[in-house]
């Protein structure tokens, strides 16, 4: 945190010249990264305040070249974290070029960045991007009288379309060659400055007066109270419509039954020619076999929850609907401690909890962050875990799946307000660019679908095989009885609950839905299904969660969140248990 | 008069902003002409337009922002 200069951070091969890629948020920068170096990146989402960045290989006829994905900032005067990271790789690395992504529907505010840039010298090359959109707004922008105000190669481009990319690198090695740049005196003074963009706009830019389309006027709708919280109701309900019933449609007249009418059959088969029964064939083939259950609760119970959560996430993400659901919610959020931006990453923690707590950087406060990834950790089940309350309660009991998602709302807002009290501070006040409404581009739509599902089930599936292969060893073994005598008072005498159901908590730990798929093997009561599910979603955040909260937050934090989860988990579930059957006895 | 306060379809030009650096940095400055385009109920935010695009301002920052009507 000095302001020398450093040695340079990355470091680059003889030969190579080192890019910087660089622009305000939100202008397609992540969608120029991935298209430039062939890189998935949908880590993009989540900058704000990362003092990570991403780099990848860049190549141009035979010449090779590092590109830096720096955040982005809305200007270079080092106020916010994010800011910190981009004023330090401009002093400290020694870039040979930039490229300036510059949004063409908004082109004052990025122009009035890329003057702050020329301010370090360094070759820049700008890419005036979007100009697809700009054109159906009505926006005409002079490329070559741009270029020349500027001082610089203007190169427009539509990223998501790979127009423009190619001369985009072309150029970056001609700004390379020159090593020295002269962008004359840039303005200081912030006002001068506007001026200057001023002048420039009135040069290179032509507004057309258009009526307002359709998606504009849609729009505007949604973020007027009147009609956007009626529809922010209609389409929260719709969302899970899709997530909830499509999953159920897919799991029982697809999935379930390719895997009981062909897998299960043709995998028992194979192991039984080899295998005679006993130990190792009841841990593979029997009741929580690994061959069964490793693949059922994967494949058949979570997948199709996960894959529908990530198409509605997707589409409100690059619609531009959540910072209008921001908007509206602002308010009812404020109750709790946080702004209504927050929403965005709450809503994220219903897919999981890691890129939520990742993306509480994008919120200035540090008490914010807190609240956020409390909440989240503490009640909001994850893609996953709605899977496995779905497989657990849907045939059974729909009213307890209502009820545990009631619980789960009336938590966050509980929780919410008493870290309120307790954190000290005060959370920054909204503000927050609202973007054009827009129909996602299908290509990118998709893409970010199938990485999102891949990398979930990546993460999910080597864990989950261990875990029932875990529960499978202490079933066919009974060491469960081993230490039933220790546990029992609390899951038998509290919750109310058979000892088996031990199992769950054990494996809760690796993963959330573990903590629930156990309790399918068993023959519950109603009461019994509501308090295990209660204590199985408070219960503690998975693995990767504490590891994520622990390297966001430090030890401390990440315990005391840890543990609360833990001891709310088994009072509420045990209160339940014994208010319920305190009042039933009565009647 | 507040732009918070400030009601009706018409323009209004900003006279003087609290020194918010997040504000100036999204393009929001003293002399601009900006339309108020809907007011959130409870204390919730204003969002204010100005040429083709919007920003949410928090009631406590937009409070501090004074415009001027333009008929």
């Amino acid at each position: 945190m000095s302001c020398h200069t450093k040695e340079p951070e990355i470091h680059i091969e003889e030969g190579q010249i080192k890019v910087l890629l660089m622009g305000n948020p939100n202008v397609g920068k992540s969608v120029v990264f991935s298209k430039l170096t062939g890189m998935d990146v949908i880590a993009s989402n989540y900058t704000g305040t990362t003092v990570t960045f991403t780099k990848g290989n860049i190549q141009h006829q035979g010449n090779h070249g590092v590109l830096i994905d720096v955040p982005g900032t809305y200007s270079l005067e080092a106020t916010s974290p994010a800011e910190e990271v981009a004023v330090n790789m401009l002093d400290n690395e020694k870039a040979d070029v930039i490229i300036c992504v510059l949004d063409a529907t908004n082109l004052e505010r990025n122009l009035n960045f890329a003057l702050q840039l020329q301010k370090y010298q360094i070759p820049i090359i700008f890419a005036l991007n979007l100009t697809d959109v700009a054109e159906q707004q009505g926006i005409s922008v002079d490329i070559d009288k741009l270029s020349v105000e500027l001082g610089a190669p203007v190169v427009p481009t539509v990223a998501i379309r790979n127009i423009g990319l190619r001369d985009i690198l072309k150029q970056a090695w001609i700004m390379a060659e020159k090593k020295t740049v002269d962008y004359g005196d840039i303005p200081e003074n912030q006002d001068e400055r506007w001026q200057r963009v001023g002048r420039i706009i009135q040069q290179v830019q032509q507004v057309e007066h258009r009526h307002p389309t359709l998606l504009e006027k849609l729009g505007d709708a949604l973020i007027r109270p009147l009609t956007g919280i009626p529809a922010s109701i209609i389409i929260l309900a719709l969302a899970l419509g899709i997530v909830v019933g499509g999953g159920k449609g897919i799991r029982g007249l697809i999935l379930l039954p390719l895997l009981n009418n062909f897998y299960v059959p043709f995998i028992t088969n194979i192991v039984s020619t080899f295998l005679s029964e006993g130990l190792i064939f009841n841990v593979l083939v029997g009741e929580y076999g690994m061959l069964i259950k490793g693949i059922e609760w994967p494949f058949a119970l979570i997948l199709p929850y996960v894959f529908l959560f990530y198409i509605v996430l997707s589409f409100l993400e690059d619609s531009g609907y959540l910072p209008r659901l921001a908007v509206l919610v602002d308010s009812m959020l404020q109750r709790i401690g946080i702004q209504g931006g927050n929403i965005v990453p709450m809503i994220m923690g219903y897919g999981c909890a890691v890129p939520a707590i990742l993306g509480t950087r994008a919120s200035t406060s540090q008490k914010e962050r807190i609240i956020v990834a409390s909440v989240v950790s503490l009640a909001v089940p994850c893609a996953a875990q709605t899977g496995a309350f779905i497989a657990l309660l849907g045939d059974r009991s729909v009213l307890v799946l209502v009820l545990v998602y009631l619980i789960s709302l009336l938590a966050m807002f509980i929780g919410g307000m008493v870290l309120n009290k307790m954190i000290p501070g005060k959370s920054d006040p909204i503000l927050l660019e609202i973007p054009n409404l827009l129909m996602p581009d299908r290509q990118s739509y998709l893409k970010k679908i199938y990485l999102r599902t891949k990398h979930f089930m990546l993460e999910a599936e080597v864990p989950m095989l261990l875990g029932v292969g875990f529960a499978a060893l202490v079933a066919e073994t009974g060491a469960l009885n081993a230490v039933g005598g220790f546990i029992e008072p609390i899951i038998e005498g509290w919750l109310g609950l058979p000892r088996e159901a031990t199992i769950g908590l054990i494996l809760g730990v690796i993963r959330r839905e573990l903590a629930v798929l156990p309790l399918l093997e068993l023959d519950l009561s109603t009461l019994q299904l509501l308090v295990a599910s209660v204590v199985a979603l408070f219960y503690l955040p998975c693995l990767s969660v504490l590891g994520v909260l622990i390297k966001e937050f430090r030890i401390k934090i990440a315990l005391a969140i840890g543990i609360s989860t833990f001891f709310l988990a088994f009072f509420i579930g045990g209160l339940i248990n014994q208010v319920v059957t305190l009042v039933s006895m009565l009647l | 008069m507040s732009i918070y306060q400030f009601k009706g379809k018409n323009s209004c030009i900003i006279e003087k902003m609290p020194q918010v650096p997040l504000l100036s940095s999204l393009g929001l400055r003293e002399g601009m002409k900006v339309r108020v385009m809907s007011k959130q109920p409870l204390g919730g935010p204003i969002v204010v337009s100005m040429g083709n695009r919007s920003i949410a301002i928090a009631k406590d920052v937009a409070n501090q922002i004074l415009v001027k009507e333009v008929l």
